[in-house]
This record gives structure tokens, C-alpha cells and sequence, in this order.
């Protein structure tokens, strides 16, 4: 095994903590926290690819540095929703915020 | 088969149309202005009375069938014409229809005075007597079936003249229907004839031999073989005269049709609406002899019609009704002449009835003109008697419909009589029976109307002349005076002298004239049939026959004059002792109630409910359940979209590591 799967597993293995974070927490905000662990592992995907697959352009830490950018405003977006929903509904627990149920 | 325009042709085409084209003159001119509409009524029914007068006179012994015809539709070997029949019975009963309408018309004049819808009144007496003379002059039966429904449609207008009235619109429909009943056997039994012999020609099946010469080369229709089919189609088509001629089981819209103006009635009862069901009958009169079956199934029906209907004439105290019982009656006792095979005795009672029922009627008509009643109780009471031309007049038809000599129904009766007899005596029996019932309700009235009791000095009237209503008549309809309440009374009474002479002389002068008329020619023509003269009495002798017939009517005058004429009489019928029987009577025998039951049950019951379940089920259940369909899809596809975020993510993860899985493996 060389050592871009294991950089591959890593960052399987953080998507996969993130994506069962999404879809088990109760919080919306250890939601987001899962968001940003499964953005990671992208990241991860994203420089392991450009340091054993293609070093000599850079793409892929460029890709990183925006995917970087991209999570902050997610968060600052998210945590405002969140904030918003607080607001309306006194917790941040995400069953409560069903009114677009059919 | 039109040669050039003879005079008889022309006069025969006088006669057919002139109803039409008064009635359209009416419709489209003359609906505002009433004297120019009752002119042109008048003038037109006394021209095509001329007209049909003059052949009747030209063909007189009229051994030979005279046709004029014109093919209206040829498809194939399909051939429809369209013309005229002059035969010694189309030439009777055209002199007869003519003659009464024109009666009627000028009748009218009186008795319609200052009522709003004389024009339309008119118009609808034109189309009538119309639509008759050319029922009676047709050379196939489907010209005769369609001026037979014509005659249905005048008459429903007729009858319903008053629609305003709510009775009077329901007898109008109720007739219609219930005739519109026996037309479909009618014609179901038209078509069958015609699919097997393809032709209705009605001088084919008023011969004797030519209908002999046809049963073997009938068609074979379905698995029947031609005697069946004949009994069938001549019981089909006899169910038309049913339900035209008012017999058994169709007999109830008769008595309600009186609701149309009283002379309405007369015609409707003496020459034309009835008249149509016995003059089929009598018109392919050797088509029904070819079947014993049919000949049986008339007997039977004439028999019950005129025992129930007279039955039911014993308790009404209404005189119109009185008569339109007494012509059900009449009509019975004319389908067991005929059913007894005695041609000729049922279609000179058919003539002789005509004439006194009319004028029956007529009286009536004045007599509720003048009192404003339809009871004659209260008519009695109101003086009736003081008009004397009236009184004698229904006194002449009252004797006639009993059958007293020497008037015109005493001869006509006796001749089906003399027919009934040569049957099994059962049938004369029951003939009797009806004679002496007849003789005891029309009495009734008599007596009733000349010596009123009881209270009967109350309303005396105190002018001296009698015969026509001067003063009160002045009083009640202030509307006209002087001149023309004088020919407003002499128009109606002129009409039931003019009646009264016919119904006098009818029987005496010219019995024997028409029996030779009528028969002779059918001789001529080689009928097969011996006992046409109706006076071959096997068993019981002929004298025996008139005596007992006579015996029979005395019987029940005496009856009715000890209940109702003499000095210590009640007035009250001998019915009214057996109080179920009288409301059996009075009710109809509850046939109005059986089929008001029938109704109910298989109409609106059946059709109706099945329908609306139909509409309810079916047609909005299939709209419902299309819109249920989405709704429910909707419901179901709606819960996927359950608001619960984390529920949608797992489903959007599983279908993208489907997909995700899908492409690594392919």
C-alpha cells in the first residue's frame, strides 16, 4: 500500500465520521461541525492527489485554499441561520424546524 | 298512379289540405285578430264539408277502390306512397269527420265567445280535423301511422288548451303518453308487417282474398312461421287502437281528457281521436279475420272496457264525465263487434255514435256554459229543464246511446247484438249486461236534469221563452249583448238541431243504405267472410235477440227512473248501498292508482333510481376518483417531503452512493 491511500483512507475515514455527524446529531450546530469535517476530508483528497498524482502545478492546494474560504462563509452563514432559528424556536435541535413538511 | 287533375282529384285534394293551410293561415296571420281566424276556421271546414261531401256523393256505390298516390320514398324494393283511398269505409268516415268538425266549428263560435285564445283554439281544430280526414283517406298504414300520431299531437294541444291550468296540462300529457304506450306495439307491429310483406298497402289488407293470397308468400321472420307472425303483428298493431281508442288496459286518460274545451270533447269523443283506434281496426278489418287468435283478443278487451267504464259512468256526478265513460263504453261494445266479425255492425255504430256522442256532448257544453257546473245536480237545481232545445236534445242522444227505437243507436246496437249472439252466449250476455248499464246511467242524468229535488225552486228563472239563456246569459257574461248573445245561442243551438235530425234520422232512413254500402262492395271485393250481415244468430233467434236487447235496456230506465225520476225517488243509485263498490267505481277501479304504482315503482323506482345511481356512482364517482387518485398520490409522495432535514439527506446519500456505486461497476 503506498502512501496515497493511506492519505485516501484518512480522508475517507473523516468524510465518513462527517457525513454520519450530518445525518445523526440532533444540534444543528454539531452539524455544521460535520459539515466542515467532511469539507476536510475533500481537502485532504484534494492535496493528495496534486502531491502524488500531478506535483508541478499547484491546482490542488489553490482548490484547498478556496475550499478554506468557502467553509468560513458557510460557517458564518450557517451559524446565522442557526442563530435565526434559535430565535424562532428557543432551541437549535433540527427535528423542530419541520414546517416545510407536505 | 296520378293521371291528369281530375274534379275528384282536386276535391280530394281540397279536402286534404285545406286543415293545414287553415292552421298555418291561423298560426302565422290571424293569431291576434279572432274573427278573422274563426272565419277562416269556418270557411275552411265548410269547404273541405263540400268537398267531402261531393265524393262521397260522386263514388256513392263505390264498388271499386278508388286511389290516387304519388311514391314519397322509393329505396331499393322499398316503396312508400303518399295519396288518397276512397273506399265505401274511407268515404263514410271522411263524410263523418268532416261533417262533425264543421259542426263543432261553428259550435264554437258560441261556445268559445270572448275567451282570448280562440285563434289558437281554431288553429288547433283545423290541424286536427286535418290530420283525421287524412288518417281516414290513407292508402298505406305508415301515411295512416303518421297522421294517427298527428292526430295524437292535435290532441294533446287540445286537451291542454287551458295550460295555465296545472289538471289540465297533466291530462293533456297524461293522454299522450298513455297513447304514445300502444303506439310503440303499434308500430313494432307495422315494421314486423312490413319486413314480411314489404308493403303497407292498405287496399291489400281490407280485401279479404288479397290477404288470403299473402300469408303463403309472407317472409319467414325469425323462427315463425306466417300464421304467427300475422296473429302477432295484427295483436301489435291492434295494441295502437288500444291505446287510441281508450280500451282496457290503457282506458284512463279518457275521462281526464275532458279537461280541453267541452267541444274538444265532442270531437275528441265522436269522430276523431277515438274514432281512429275502431276505424284501424275496421280499415284492415280482413287482415284481423285471417287470425282468430286477434279477433278473440279484441272480443276479450271490448268486453272488459265496456263492462268497467260503464261501471264507472253508474257514480260520476260529473256530466262530461258521465259521456266519456258512456264512449269508453261505446268503444268496448264497437271492438266486440268487430271481434265478433261483424264488420259492418261495428262500423255503423262507429257512424251512429259519432253523431249522437257529439251531440251529447254539445248539450253538455251548453248546459255548463250556461250554469257554470260540470255537475248536473246542480244544473237540475239550477233550472236545466226550462231550456227546452237542450233538454230534448240530450234526450234524443240519451235515447240513442240506449239504443231505444227508433233513433240511430237502436239499430247499430242491435246489429252487434245480432253478432254477439252467433257467438258463445257468453259474450251476448255481457253485451246485455252493458246495454242495461248504459240505459241506467245515461237515464240517470235524464231524470235527474227533468225533475230536479230537493231545494230545486231556489234559482227560478224568470223569462219566458226557453231554449237559449237570454237574460242570465246577458248577466253572467257581460261582455255581449242583444245580437250577439242571439248568435252566440244559435250557433250552439242550431248545431244540436242539426245533430238531433241526423241522430233521428240515421237509423230508419238510412240503415239499410249503408249496410249495402258498406258490404256490398266488401262482397264485391270477394271477402271471405259469410257472416259480414251480423244477423246469422246460430242459437238464439234474431227477434229473440231484439227483444232481450230491448228488454234489457227498459230494465234499466225503470231502474232509474224509480231512483231518480219518480216523484218519491231519492236520487240516491242503488251503488250508493255498497259504499265499496261506489268508491271502487268513483276511484276507476283504482286503475289510475295501479298506474301511479306502476310508476313509482318501475319508473322512478327502477329507470329513474338506477339512473341516478348511475350518475351518482359511476359518473361522479369516476370524476371523484380521478381527483381522490392525485390527491392520494400527492399524500403519499408528500411524505417524503417530511420537513425533517436529516431524513432527506440519508435519502439524498443513498441515492447519490447508488449512483456513485452504478458508475464504479459499469
Amino acid at each position: 500500500m503506498n502512501s496515497l491511500y493511506v492519505y485516501l483512507f484518512v480522508a475517507l475515514f473523516l468524510f465518513c465520521v462527517g457525513l454520519w455527524g450530518v445525518l445523526q446529531r440532533r444540534s444543528l450546530i454539531a452539524m455544521l461541525i460535520s459539515v466542515e469535517l467532511m469539507l476536510n476530508a475533500a481537502s485532504i483528497n484534494f492535496l493528495a492527489f496534486n502531491r502524488f498524482l500531478s506535483p508541478d502545478p499547484a491546482i490542488g492546494q489553490i482548490v484547498v485554499l478556496f475550499i478554506m474560504g468557502t467553509a468560513a462563509a458557510e460557517a458564518a452563514i450557517g451559524l446565522s441561520i442557526i442563530l435565526a432559528l434559535f430565535r424562532r424556536y428557543q432551541s437549535v435541535e433540527i427535528g423542530k424546524a419541520q414546517e416545510l413538511k407536505g | 298512379m296520378v293521371e291528369g287533375l281530375s274534379f275528384e282529384l282536386l276535391m280530394a285534394i281540397v279536402v286534404s289540405m285545406t286543415g293545414l293551410i287553415c292552421f298555418g293561415l291561423i298560426m302565422i296571420f290571424s293569431l291576434r285578430s279572432i274573427n278573422v281566424s274563426v272565419t277562416i276556421g269556418v270557411v275552411g271546414s265548410v269547404l273541405s264539408w263540400l268537398a267531402g261531401l261531393y265524393l262521397f256523393i260522386h263514388y256513392w256505390p263505390a264498388h271499386e277502390a278508388v286511389v290516387f298516390q304519388v311514391n314519397w320514398i322509393v329505396s331499393d324494393n322499398i316503396q312508400v306512397p303518399f295519396g288518397y283511398y276512397f273506399d265505401p269505409l274511407s268515404l263514410l268516415m271522411l263524410l263523418i269527420v268532416v261533417t262533425i268538425s264543421m259542426l263543432i266549428q261553428i259550435y264554437s263560435i258560441g261556445y268559445m265567445a270572448g275567451d282570448t285564445g280562440k285563434s289558437r283554439f281554431y288553429a288547433c281544430l283545423c290541424l286536427f280535423a286535418w290530420s283525421m280526414i287524412n288518417l281516414v283517406i290513407a292508402p298505406a298504414l305508415l301515411q295512416l301511422y303518421i297522421f294517427w300520431e298527428l292526430v295524437g299531437v292535435s290532441s294533446y294541444l287540445l286537451i291542454g288548451f287551458y295550460f295555465e291550468k296545472f289538471s289540465a296540462s297533466e291530462a293533456g300529457k297524461k293522454a299522450f303518453v298513455m297513447t304514445r304506450a300502444g303506439d310503440i306495439g303499434f308500430f313494432i307491429g307495422l315494421v314486423l308487417l312490413f319486413l314480411a310483406a314489404g308493403h303497407l298497402a292498405v287496399d291489400v289488407f281490407s280485401s279479404g282474398h288479397k290477404v288470403a293470397e299473402m300469408i303463403p308468400h309472407l317472409k319467414p321472420l325469425f323462427p315463425m312461421n306466417p300464421e304467427t307472425l300475422l296473429t302477432l303483428s295484427a295483436i301489435l298493431i291492434f295494441s295502437g287502437a288500444v291505446g287510441k281508442s281508450a280500451q282496457f288496459p290503457l282506458l284512463t286518460w279518457l275521462p281526464d281528457a275532458m279537461e280541453g274545451p267541452t267541444p274538444v270533447s265532442a270531437l275528441l269523443h265522436s269522430a276523431t281521436m277515438v274514432a281512429a283506434g275502431v276505424y284501424l281496426v275496421a280499415r284492415i278489418f280482413p287482415f284481423y279475420e285471417a287470425s282468430h287468435l286477434a279477433l278473440l283478443v279484441m272480443l276479450i278487451i271490448g268486453t272488459i272496457t265496456m263492462l268497467l267504464s260503464s261501471t264507472m259512468a253508474m257514480v260520476a256526478r260529473d256530466i262530461k264525465q258521465v259521456w266519456a265513460y258512456s264512449t269508453i263504453s261505446q268503444l268496448g261494445f264497437m271492438m266486440m263487434g268487430l271481434g265478433a266479425g261483424a264488420y259492418f255492425a261495428g262500423v255503423f255504430h262507429l257512424t251512429t255514435h259519432a253523431f249522437f256522442k257529439a251531440l251529447l256532448f254539445l248539450c253538455a257544453g251548453v248546459f255548463i256554459h250556461h250554469f257554470d257546473t260540470n255537475d248536473f245536480f246542480d244544473m237540475s237545481k239550477g233550472g236545466a229543464r226550462k231550456m227546452l232545445i237542450p233538454m230534448i236534445a240530450v234526450t234524443i242522444g240519451v235515447a240513442a246511446l240506449s239504443g231505444l227505437p227508433p233513433l240511430s243507436g237502436f239499430y247499430s246496437k242491435e246489429a252487434i247484438m245480432g253478432a254477439l249472439a252467433s257467438k258463445h252466449w257468453i259474450w251476448l250476455a255481457a253485451g246485455l249486461l252493458g246495454a242495461a248499464m248504459t240505459a241506467y246511467y245515461s237515464f240517470r242524468v235524464i231524470f235527474v236534469m227533468w225533475f230536479p229535488k230537493g231545494g230545486a225552486a231556489g234559482h227560478e228563472h224568470a223569462h219566458g221563452h226557453v231554449g237559449h239563456a237570454d237574460a242570465d246569459d246577458a248577466g253572467a257574461h257581460g261582455a255581449h249583448h242583444g245580437k250577439a248573445v242571439w248568435i252566440t245561442e244559435w250557433c250552439m243551438l242550431s248545431v244540436l238541431i242539426a245533430l238531433s235530425l241526423i241522430t233521428l234520422i240515421i237509423g230508419v232512413f238510412f240503415h239499410k243504405d249503408l249496410e249495402m254500402f258498406l258490404t256490398g262492395a266488401k262482397e264485391m271485393a270477394g271477402a271471405a267472410h259469410g257472416h259480414v250481415a251480423a244477423e246469422g244468430g246460430h242459437g238464439i233467434g234474431h227477434t229473440t235477440v231484439l227483444v232481450l236487447a230491448l228488454g234489457c235496456a227498459l230494465a234499466g230506465i225503470v231502474l232509474a227512473w224509480f231512483e231518480f225520476g219518480a216523484r218519491r225517488a231519492t236520487q240516491m243509485g242503488f251503488l250508493s248501498r255498497y259504499k265499496g263498490l261506489e268508491r271502487l267505481f268513483a276511484n276507476r277501479w283504482y286503475m289510475d292508482h295501479a298506474y301511479r304504482k306502476l310508476l313509482d315503482y318501475v319508473v322512478y323506482g327502477g329507470f329513474t333510481n338506477t339512473l341516478t345511481r348511475n350518475d351518482r356512482v359511476v359518473i361522479d364517482g369516476g370524476v371523484d376518483g380521478v381527483s381522490n387518485l392525485t390527491l392520494g398520490l400527492g399524500r403519499v409522495i408528500s411524505r417524503v417531503q417530511s420537513g425533517l432535514l436529516q431524513r432527506n439527506l440519508y435519502l439524498t446519500f443513498f441515492l447519490l452512493a447508488l449512483m456513485g456505486l452504478y458508475f464504479f461497476l459499469v
